[in-house]
C-alpha cells in the first residue's frame, strides 16, 4: 500500500503540490492524468524521495518514509521510470539491466564476485527482457539503438529492481502510435500483484490500463475514482479540452 | 563495463613477458628504468580505476602515494617494523585517507571533485613538508628493501629488485581488474554514466564511491612504498600535486579507462623521459606538445586509439547481426 | 606584537596586496569558465609570460613600456591560443580543452627556460613608486600601494563594464545561460573570444606588476595557478564578486595565518578549502542562484 497525505510542496511562491492525499491499494494500477504543469512529475519526485515536500507524509505499507533518502526508499520496493530516458549510455541492454538487478539485490558494493555473472541477476535480466520485448537486443549498446527501444529499457531498469511499487512517468513520452499499443500490451502483462502508477497523456491507455483514475491541476487532485466516471466527468472535460479531442 | 577482450589480454600478456625478459638481459641502467616503470604503473592503474572507470579525476594520487612511501619508511625505519608488515601498515594507511577523502569528495563532481582532492592532496603535502618527523624538505632516507632471503632472493641486487617491482605491477593489476568485475566496479561504472538512477536504484552512492577511492588510494600506497624502497629515500616532493597531475597525463596518453593503455601509457613515458632528456633539457615541452597532439586527436590515447581501430572493424558484422536477431 | 596596530596595519596591507595580484589573475579565469565552463590552467603561465616580457622590456623601454605593453603582447598570445587549440576544443567539451591547456603548461615553462633561462630575473621598480610612504604609523613600499590601487581600479573598471554596458550585459546573461544568450542573438563565439583575451590581457598585467615585488622564474606560473583556482573555488566559479571574495580570503588566510599561525599555515587554505566544498560545493558566491 502506498499513501500520501496531505502532501504540499512549492518552489518560492509556486505552489506545486496542494494538500495532494492518494492511496493505492497492492496490485491497484492507478494513471495519473493532468495538463502540463500539473505537477505529476513533482508528486513523482516526492514520492521516491528526489525532492522533500514541505509538508505532510508519504507511507509505504505503513510506514512512514516521508524522512528517508532515495536509496533507502529504492530498497523498500519503490521503482520508478523516467520521462526523460535516464539510460546508463555506453553500456549495453544487457548491462544497463544486469547493472541495475544487481544493485537492487544488494551486490553494487561486493568486492569479489561479478554479479552479472550471478544466476539470480542472469534470472532477473531474462525475465525484464521479455517482459518489456528487448530479449533480442541485449547485446546492443544503448546509444545504437532507437528511441522507441531506449524507452522500453528506461522501463525495464524500473522493473529490474523486481519492485513492489512502480512508478512510470509517461512511459509512453515521445514514442509513436505503434509503439503505444505495444507498450498497453507490455503494462496490462504485468504481474497483477506490482502496484503500479503511471503518470500518462495518452487517454487510450490510460482508461486500457487503468484500474483507477487520478486527476491532478494546478497542483491539486480534481478527480480520484474509477476510468468510467472520469470518462463521464464534465470538470475533466473542461480541463483537459485538448487532449479530449485528440484522444 | 570492464572486460578482458583479447586485445587487452595479448598486450597484457606481451608486455608481462618483454618485461620479464627485460629484466634477465638489462643492464644496470635498464633495471633502473624497469623499477622506474613499474612504480609509475601501479601509480596509474590506481588513478584509472577511479578515474577512467568512475570518472572521479583526482589529484590527490601523489600525495597518496607519498603517504605511502612516507608510512612505509616511518614504520620500518623508526618504528622497527620488518619490510612486509611495514608494508601492510603503510598500504593500510592510504587506504584509509583515500577513504575519507572519497567519502567527503563524494558529492563534488566535474572541475569541484578536482579541486577538492587537490586540497586535500595539498594539505598532505604541507603536512608532510612542515613536520619535524619527517625531516621536512630533506626528507628521509633508509628505508628497507624486503628480506627474502629466506627463499633465495636478494633485493639488494637490482635484477631481483626489478623482478619483484614487475610482480607488484602483475599483483596490482589483478586487484584492479578483479575491482572492476566485482559488484563495487561494475556499480563504479554505472556511477559515471549515471549516478542519478543508480541513487533511485538503492545505491548508497557515497559509500560506493569512498570504497572505490580507497581500493585506488591503498594501490597508490602500495606504488610508494615501492618507491620508497626503490631510491631509499623520499621527499615531500613526491605528494606534490605535480606529480598526480603528471600521473594523469600518463593515463591520458595510454587510454582512459583501458586499465592495460596506462600501462603502454607508463612505458612510453618513461622512456620518453630518459631519452628526450639525453637529448635536450626540455623534456616536458616534448610531453605537452604530445599530449596536444594526442587530445587534439580525439583518440583515447596510444591503446585506446589501437583499441577503438580493432572494435570498429569488428563492431559491423555484430549490429548487423543483432539487427538481423531483431 | 600583535598588541601593536603598526603591526595590523602592515599585514593587513601585505594581505591586500596579495588579494588584489590574485584577483586580477582570478577575474579573467572564473568569467571565463562562467561562459565557457572550462578552466584554463594555462592561465597561469600567461601570468608568467607577462612578468618575464616586463623584465626583457623594462631593459629597453622601461617599466611603463612593459605595463602597457605586456597586456597587450598577452592578449596577441592569447588570441593566438584561441584561435588555434581552444576553439578547435570546444566542441570536444571541457575536459579536452583543459588537457590541452596542462600540455601548454609544459610546453610554456620549458618556453619560458629556452628564452629566458633557468635563473630568476629581477626587476627594479619604477622611479616614481620608490621608497616608502609612511601610514597610520607603519613605512609601507609605495609600490606595493600602487598594486592594492590599481586592483581596486582594475575592479571598479570591470564593474562598471559588467554591470552599465550592453557587452557586459551580455556576459552575465551568457553566464547565466549560455542557450539562451545564443537564442537571444548575442554573438556567443565573439563574446568568448573577447572575455579570453581580456582575461588573458589581465593574467599578462598581473605579471607585469608583480615582477618587481617577486622574483621572474620560469615556474612562478605554476606557482600561481594553485592558488587562483582556491581563489575562484572558494568564491564560485564563474562570479566576479566571487572573485573577489576569494581573492580576499586567500589574501588574508595566507598572510595572517604566516605570522599568527607559522606552523599551521600551510595547511590552513587548504583545510578552508576542503571546508568551503564540503560545506558550499558550488564555493560562497556562485555565478548561478
Amino acid at each position: 500500500m502506498l499513501e500520501t497525505r496531505a502532501l504540499n510542496k512549492s518552489f518560492g511562491a509556486i505552489h506545486v503540490t496542494k494538500g495532494v492525499s492518494l492511496r493505492l491499494e497492492k496490485g491497484e494500477r492507478r494513471v495519473i492524468l493532468g495538463p502540463n504543469g500539473a505537477g505529476k512529475t513533482t508528486l513523482f519526485n516526492q514520492l521516491v524521495g528526489e525532492l522533500t515536500p514541505n509538508s505532510g507524509s508519504i507511507h509505504l505499507d505503513g510506514a512512514d518514509i516521508t524522512a528517508l533518502r532515495v536509496a533507502d526508499r529504492a530498497r523498500l520496493g519503490l521503482s520508478r521510470s523516467y520521462q526523460k530516458n535516464t539510460l546508463f549510455d555506453g553500456l549495453t541492454i544487457g548491462e544497463n539491466l544486469g547493472l541495475s538487478a544487481a544493485v537492487a539485490l544488494g551486490k553494487g558494493q561486493g568486492l569479489w564476485r561479478d554479479p552479472l555473472q550471478s544466476a539470480e541477476v542472469r534470472e532477473t535480466v531474462k525475465e525484464v527482457a521479455a517482459q518489456v520485448d528487448l530479449a533480442p537486443l541485449l547485446a546492443m549498446p544503448v546509444n545504437a539503438v532507437s528511441y522507441g527501444i531506449r524507452r522500453q529499457l528506461e522501463v525495464g531498469i524500473a522493473l529490474s529492481t523486481r519492485p513492489k511499487f512502480i512508478l512510470m512517468d509517461e512511459p509512453t513520452s515521445g514514442v509513436g502510435p505503434e509503439m503505444s499499443k505495444g507498450f498497453h500490451r507490455l503494462l496490462k502483462a504485468l504481474p497483477r500483484d506490482l502496484t503500479v502508477l503511471i503518470i500518462e497523456h495518452d487517454m487510450d491507455l490510460a482508461f486500457d490500463v487503468a484500474d483507477t483514475i487520478t486527476v491532478l491541476n494546478y497542483g491539486e487532485v480534481v478527480f480520484d475514482g474509477l476510468p468510467g466516471a472520469a470518462r463521464d466527468s464534465q470538470l475533466l472535460k473542461d480541463i483537459y479540452l485538448g487532449a479530449w479531442e485528440d484522444a | 563495463m570492464f572486460t578482458h577482450t583479447p586485445l587487452r589480454l595479448t598486450t597484457l600478456a606481451t608486455l608481462a613477458i618483454g618485461a620479464l625478459a627485460y629484466a634477465f638481459v638489462a643492464g644496470f641502467f635498464g633495471l633502473e628504468i624497469l623499477a622506474e616503470i613499474a612504480i609509475l604503473a601501479i601509480l596509474v592503474i590506481a588513478l584509472d580505476l577511479v578515474a577512467g572507470f568512475g570518472g572521479m579525476l583526482s589529484l590527490c594520487h601523489g600525495a597518496l602515494l607519498g603517504v605511502g612511501a612516507y608510512a612505509f619508511t616511518v614504520a620500518a625505519k623508526d618504528a622497527g617494523l620488518s619490510a612486509f608488515p611495514a608494508m601492510v601498515l603503510a598500504v593500510a594507511l592510504s587506504a584509509a585517507l583515500a577513504f575519507v577523502i572519497g567519502a567527503v569528495c563524494a558529492r563534488s563532481i566535474g572541475i569541484y571533485f578536482i579541486m577538492a582532492t587537490l586540497a586535500f592532496g595539498q594539505m598532505a603535502y604541507s603536512f608532510v613538508f612542515q613536520s619535524p618527523l619527517f625531516g621536512g624538505d630533506d626528507g628521509l632516507s633508509g628505508a628497507p628493501r624486503p628480506d627474502l632471503t629466506a627463499i633465495g632472493i636478494d633485493l639488494t641486487d637490482s635484477r631481483a629488485f626489478a623482478i619483484y617491482a614487475i610482480a607488484l605491477v602483475a599483483l596490482t593489476y589483478l586487484v584492479a581488474a578483479s575491482t572492476l568485475r566485482s559488484g563495487l566496479g561494475r556499480s563504479l561504472v554505472g556511477l559515471h554514466h549515471n549516478e542519478k538512477r543508480l541513487r533511485a536504484l538503492g545505491l548508497t552512492v557515497w559509500r560506493a564511491k569512498a570504497t572505490a577511492f580507497a581500493i585506488s588510494g591503498a594501490l597508490a600506497g602500495l606504488a610508494g612504498c615501492l618507491a620508497a624502497q626503490h631510491t631509499q629515500y623520499i621527499s615531500p616532493g613526491l605528494l606534490s600535486w605535480t606529480v598526480s597531475g603528471e600521473a594523469l597525463v600518463v593515463v591520458i596518453l595510454g587510454g582512459l579507462g583501458t586499465l592495460a593503455g596506462p600501462i603502454v601509457g607508463a612505458i612510453l613515458f618513461v622512456v620518453l623521459k630518459h631519452e628526450i632528456s639525453a637529448i635536450t633539457p626540455y623534456w616536458h615541452a616534448i610531453v605537452g606538445l604530445i599530449l596536444i597532439a594526442v587530445v587534439m586527436s580525439r583518440a583515447n590515447g596510444v591503446f585506446g586509439y589501437v583499441e577503438a581501430r580493432m572494435a570498429a572493424r569488428a563492431a559491423k558484422p555484430t549490429l548487423e547481426k543483432a539487427k538481423a536477431d531483431a | 606584537m600583535t598588541t601593536d596596530l603598526g603591526f595590523w596595519v602592515l599585514q593587513t596591507l601585505n594581505a591586500l596586496q596579495l588579494s588584489m595580484l590574485l584577483f586580477l589573475l582570478s577575474v579573467g579565469l572564473t568569467v571565463i569558465f562562467g561562459l565557457m565552463h572550462f578552466v584554463n590552467p594555462a592561465h597561469g603561465s600567461l601570468y608568467a609570460f607577462g612578468a618575464y616580457m616586463a623584465a626583457s622590456l623594462a631593459g629597453v623601454l622601461g617599466y611603463w613600456g612593459g605595463f602597457f605593453l605586456v597586456p597587450l603582447a598577452v592578449a596577441a598570445l592569447g588570441a593566438v591560443l584561441y584561435f588555434t587549440l581552444i576553439r578547435s576544443q570546444r566542441r570536444a567539451g571541457p575536459m579536452a580543452q583543459v588537457l590541452v591547456t596542462f600540455g601548454l603548461i609544459f610546453v610554456a615553462v620549458d618556453a619560458t627556460r629556452l628564452i629566458w633561462g633557468d635563473l630568476p630575473i629581477g626587476i627594479a621598480i619604477p622611479a616614481m613608486f620608490e621608497g616608502q610612504l609612511p601610514l597610520l604609523g607603519v613605512e609601507y613600499p609605495i609600490y606595493r600601494l600602487f598594486i592594492i590601487a590599481l586592483g581596486l581600479v582594475v575592479l571598479a573598471a570591470l564593474t562598471l563594464v559588467l554591470t552599465r554596458t550592453q557587452i557586459g550585459a551580455m556576459i552575465r546573461a551568457g553566464v547565466d545561460n549560455d542557450q539562451m544568450a545564443a537564442c537571444l542573438g548575442i554573438n556567443v563565439e565573439r563574446m568568448f573570444f573577447l572575455v579570453f583575451v581580456v582575461g588573458c590581457a589581465l593574467a599578462g598585467l598581473a605579471g607585469a606588476v608583480a615582477a618587481p615585488v617577486l622574483s621572474v622564474t620560469p615556474d612562478m606560473g605554476l606557482q600561481i595557478l594553485i592558488p587562483t583556482l582556491i581563489v575562484i573555488v572558494i568564491g564560485g566559479l564563474g562570479s566576479l564578486k566571487g572573485a573577489v571574495a576569494g581573492s580576499l580570503i586567500f589574501g588574508f588566510v595566507q598572510t595572517f595565518g604566516a605570522v599568527l599561525l607559522p606552523t599551521l599555515n600551510s595547511v590552513l587554505i587548504y583545510a578552508l578549502l576542503a571546508a568551503v566544498l564540503v560545506i558550499r560545493p558550488e564555493g560562497l558566491l556562485p555565478a548561478k542562484g
